[in-house]
């Protein structure tokens, strides 16, 4: 009977423990791997690609966003094995080029003025922007509430960031600007430019928008690209240079012509009005690539010679 | 051993905190576990999304370097990332932090199909539990390949083991932590209540000078400004205030604790005295004993009292030669005296506790029930003699059964009062006889008085008869028989005369060894001639009195004759003379060595007409007329048969004459007594 009692006294006791333990478990199942077999990584290059690069004016992803449709519809359409390949900076951009790394080169007119006198490359094709522009332009920008810029002679004696010493809308261009309104490489305080591969002009609007330098140089349509990440109305143009050809499609020297005749027809046949060939021209941010010979770039090669500017250099 | 009550809470604490320390540790560390599992779960993911993003890059450019870089910089995040690798669209590896060349099995172990955003898998190594997750990379809707993470499952435990070790610590630490602070705030409780039952056991004991509460701080004199020495309070370290009675403040109410408290629990001293209920039990405790004390003072003072009234009333009772005893309800004695002891021949402790059955016979026994029984139920007091028979001769107890009521209609017992009147009885009996005496002596004298005459005649026409006849003649002896037989007749009647006191008392002054001298020269000769002898024991006073000689050598002669009678031959009669028991008394004792007096007789032997004798020796009116002498003249006379004890005889019989000398004695105060001893 006592012990009876005792049960009952303490039966509460281990439901209590019972309960407070139930969840006390583990039942998650393990998958067996056995980690002793190995195997060395090796890359097998793959032969009979057709290497298509964009010059890194954005970052690859950007670069791919634009262009993957592109080269997609290009291998469709041609036959050929078109990889888009991402270089990371202007400069690898042409030594792949010259090294025949990259078969097919969508650069700026600067670029290619440089690759067509470095490695002999040769534009096929040119792009024609919305509006129906064949040519782009620089712009100058700098913060909207910065106290002392209005006009483009403020710009004397400010810290300058440029995209890149081989960029045309980017430095090439405004630095003509420059020129034209009187004002000398050497009337800056600072010429910079963006650090590290691909997005370089994001890089210097974004320098800009955060006050390291006073003044950036961008190619027109770059702002767009960054409106998303800053607030594009605290930026102000201060001055637009003059229209020059826009980007071309070059191929390397030594590619073979049918293929680079293929590759003019399958341009020559977008047409933005098609539905799908619009999609792929608005991911590339242009709306209609016509044909184009080395000669359309003239305007450029004086442009770099009027600024002093070396196309060896 | 049962532990105490200190050990009972350290117990409970105890328990109670290691039930809560396991339930939190096992129950806590579960829950952890869980979180820990999903925080690296989670982990694993953000750092596989993180990366995936940050891949896009490095793979479009085929940047291996980049790629390198990235994966080491996350398998070096922490010691839980195992491995990290990508594998290109096609499922090869582009690139892995293992050195010994990648494991073939992983590439399958964990997929992830381009609609998931990860994948994770628990991968068994052998030794380890992994982590994978499986992350696709993508570039808008191309899949450019998947990112794969490893991450160690053991870290959960080192996590959790250290929580544990931390959990076990904390909970030792909060373990000796409750049980200091329990320690600090049960040991004035504990302390206390050792204190109440150590100050409870004394009071037990009987030590009423215990001290539970600690000596005050704050004192009520200071806090009123008070200076009156004769309050109780003043200077009583050891008793709060409301707990005293009489106390002097203005605003105090006059009576004890029940009838102040409530008084003294708005006044400023109980604001700013009273303590907790600890203390509050012990100073209330030490006010119970004080007032216990001053309660058994008063208690032992009444104890005292009762006692000695007890004592006294005892002592009263014992000294009452009635016995008194005092019956419960059911007839049991519970107090009785010493007379009532001594009736029964027992002790007191014998008596207390028996009923009636226990003490007297089972006739008595059941006799005295009835009565008590009647009294008990009736409430009506009982009052009887009763005449107990027992060796020692008759005994007579006028007794009297009075009930005690307790409450109006209740009788609580009864209480016995009973006295003896065996001698009241004896008095009654003479007073009784002397009466009839005096009635008969009544009787005669006028019996006497009228006979006396024609008696007189007849004798005196008796002898002129006897001197007209011849003296030989046969007449003459008729006559004279007739004259002697008168004359028989006239002493009786001059007897019956001096009996009822009817003759004349000449009285005079004279020496009473002179008038048994008298009577001695009288009797003395015819005594000596039967051998029997005359002692004279008299005092060398002169013992000189007033009354009427002649009647009192009248009394001599009746007790000298008695005792002569009852000689015979061959004895001696003493006679002592003295004072009694003042020089005003006179005491004459004659006794004898005959043969005595039996005891039934001793009784009748001063009625009229009583005898021993033969009918021709005596008329039975000598003592009756010596009683009548003696009680004429105011004295006592006393007979013993056997003499009494010093008289130097061992029988016979003894009579003591005490006479009141006159001298200093109006007349008229004269009253006489006797009595008898056998």
């Amino acid at each position: 009977m006592h012990k009876g009692v005792l049960n009952v006294k303490y039966r509460w006791g281990v439901w209590l423990f019972f309960f407070l333990f139930l969840g006390c478990g583990d039942d998650e199942s393990a998958i067996p791997v056995d980690l002793t077999i190995t195997e060395q990584v090796i890359l097998k290059e793959e032969l009979g690609v057709v290497t298509y690069a964009y010059l890194p004016q954005y970052s690859h992803t950007v670069s791919h966003t634009r262009h993957h449709a592109l080269v997609q519809y290009l291998r469709k359409e041609t036959g050929l094995n078109i990889k888009q390949i991402f270089p990371d900076t202007f400069d690898q951009h042409m030594k792949m080029v010259g090294q025949e790394k990259i078969d097919i080169s969508y650069s700026n007119p600067f670029i290619y003025v440089k690759l067509a006198h470095r490695y002999g490359a040769r534009a096929f094709a040119r792009i024609v922007e919305g509006m129906g522009k064949d040519q782009f332009r620089g712009q100058i920008i700098c913060r909207k509430d910065h106290p002392t810029i209005q006009t483009i002679g403020d710009c004397r004696h400010k810290r300058w960031i440029a995209v890149d010493s081989t960029s045309a809308g980017g430095y090439l261009y405004p630095l003509g600007h420059f020129m034209d309104h009187g004002i000398q490489r050497t009337d800056f305080k600072e010429i910079a430019f963006a650090p590290g591969p691909g997005g370089k002009q994001e890089k210097v609007i974004l320098s800009v928008y955060a006050g390291k330098y006073d003044i950036g140089t961008i190619r027109e349509g770059s702002l767009d690209v960054v409106s998303g990440r800053i607030d594009i109305n605290k930026i102000r143009i201060i001055s637009v240079t003059d229209p020059y050809p826009g980007w071309v499609y070059a191929a390397r020297k030594n590619l073979d012509k049918k293929s680079v005749e293929k590759l003019t027809q399958a341009f020559g046949k977008l047409d933005f009005n098609h539905k799908p060939h619009r999609e792929i021209l608005e991911a590339a941010n242009f709306i209609r690539v016509i044909a184009s010979v080395d000669s359309d770039f003239d305007a450029v090669r004086q442009l770099t010679a009027k600024v002093g500017l070396s196309l060896d250099e | 051993m049962r532990p105490g009550f200190r050990g009972k809470i350290y117990l409970g604490f105890f328990s109670l905190l290691l039930i809560q320390g396991l339930v939190i540790f096992l129950w806590v560390s579960q829950v952890m576990k869980d979180a820990l599992l999903e925080e690296i779960k989670t982990r694993e993911i953000s750092i596989g999304m993180n990366l995936s993003a940050r891949m896009v890059e490095p793979i479009l450019a085929m940047d291996f370097l980049r790629m390198n870089v990235l994966i080491d910089e996350t398998v070096q995040l922490g010691d839980d990332i195992f491995y990290a690798f990508v594998l290109d669209k096609t499922g090869n590896p582009l690139i892995h932090t293992f050195k010994e060349g990648f494991p073939v099995a992983l590439k399958t172990a964990n997929t992830v199909s381009d609609t998931q955003k990860g994948s994770m898998q628990l991968l068994d190594t052998g030794k380890h539990l992994i982590y994978d997750y499986a992350v696709p990379v993508f570039i808008n809707d191309n899949r450019l390949g998947t990112l794969r993470l490893g991450f160690f499952q053991t870290r959960v435990e080192k996590a959790v083991q250290k929580t544990m070790i931390t959990a076990v610590i904390i909970l030792i630490l909060t373990i000796l932590v409750a049980c200091v602070v329990v320690a600090f705030l049960l040991n004035p409780v504990t302390k206390s209540i050792q204190k109440l039952h150590d100050s409870s056991e004394q009071a037990l004991r009987g030590n009423l000078d215990v001290r539970t509460a600690p000596m005050l701080e704050k004192n009520c004199w200071d806090i009123m400004q008070c200076h009156r020495k004769e309050c109780p309070a003043y200077k009583n370290y050891h008793h709060r205030c409301w707990y005293l009675a009489g106390t002097l403040c203005p605003t105090c109410v006059e009576g004890e604790f029940a009838k102040k408290i409530d008084s003294c629990r708005q006044c400023k001293v109980h604001k700013k005295c009273s303590g907790d209920e600890v203390q509050s039990l012990a100073e209330s405790f030490d006010a119970m004993t004080l007032s216990l004390k001053g309660n058994l003072s008063e208690l032992k003072s009444a104890e005292r009292v009762l006692n000695e009234q007890k004592a006294l009333l005892q002592t009263i009772l014992d000294a009452i030669p009635d016995f008194i005893s005092l019956q419960d309800h059911d007839g049991r004695y519970i107090s009785v005296n010493r007379a009532f002891c001594e009736m029964l021949g027992k002790n007191k402790e014998e008596i207390v506790g028996k009923g009636n059955e226990d003490l007297f016979s089972k006739a008595q026994a059941d006799r005295y029930n009835k009565e008590d029984k009647r009294v008990l139920e009736t409430s009506v007091p009982l009052v009887k003699e009763n005449r107990i028979a027992g060796q020692k001769g008759i005994k007579w107890l006028h007794v009297v059964k009075i009930p005690v009521l307790e409450a109006k209609d209740r009788v609580r017992g009864l209480v016995c009062g009973g006295r003896d009147i065996t001698q009241l009885k004896a008095v009654q009996q003479q007073l009784t006889h002397a009466q009839k005496m005096e009635s008969v002596g009544r009787l005669a004298a006028g019996v006497a008085h009228e006979i006396n005459t024609p008696l007189g005649i007849i004798l005196g026409y008796a002898q002129l008869l006897l001197e007209d006849v011849e003296t030989d003649g046969p007449i003459y002896k008729d006559v004279t028989t007739i004259v002697k037989q008168t004359k028989i007749c006239s002493k009786i009647v001059a007897d019956l005369l001096k009996f009822s006191r009817s003759s004349e008392s000449i009285i005079s002054e004279f020496d009473i060894h002179d008038a048994l001298e008298e009577v001695l020269g009288v009797v003395e000769h015819t005594f000596g001639l039967n051998h029997v002898q005359i002692k004279r024991v008299y005092t060398e006073n002169r013992l000189r009195m007033k009354g009427d000689k002649e009647k009192l050598k009248q009394v001599f002669v009746n007790l000298l004759n008695n005792a002569f009678d009852a000689i015979g031959e061959n004895g001696s009669i003493s006679i002592h003379t003295g004072f009694g028991r003042t020089p005003d008394e006179i005491k004459i004792s004659i006794s004898d060595t005959g043969h005595g007096i039996v005891k039934e007789n001793l009784i009748k032997i001063f009625e009229p007409f009583y005898t021993t004798k033969a009918p021709d020796k005596g008329t039975g009116l000598g003592l009756s007329v010596t009683f009548g002498i003696i009680k004429e003249h105011k004295g006592t006379i006393n007979v013993f048969s056997p003499p009494l004890s010093g008289e130097g005889e061992e029988q016979g019989t003894q009579f003591i004459v005490v006479l009141p000398s006159g001298l200093n004695t109006k007349k008229g105060d004269l009253n006489g007594e006797h009595s008898r001893t056998g």
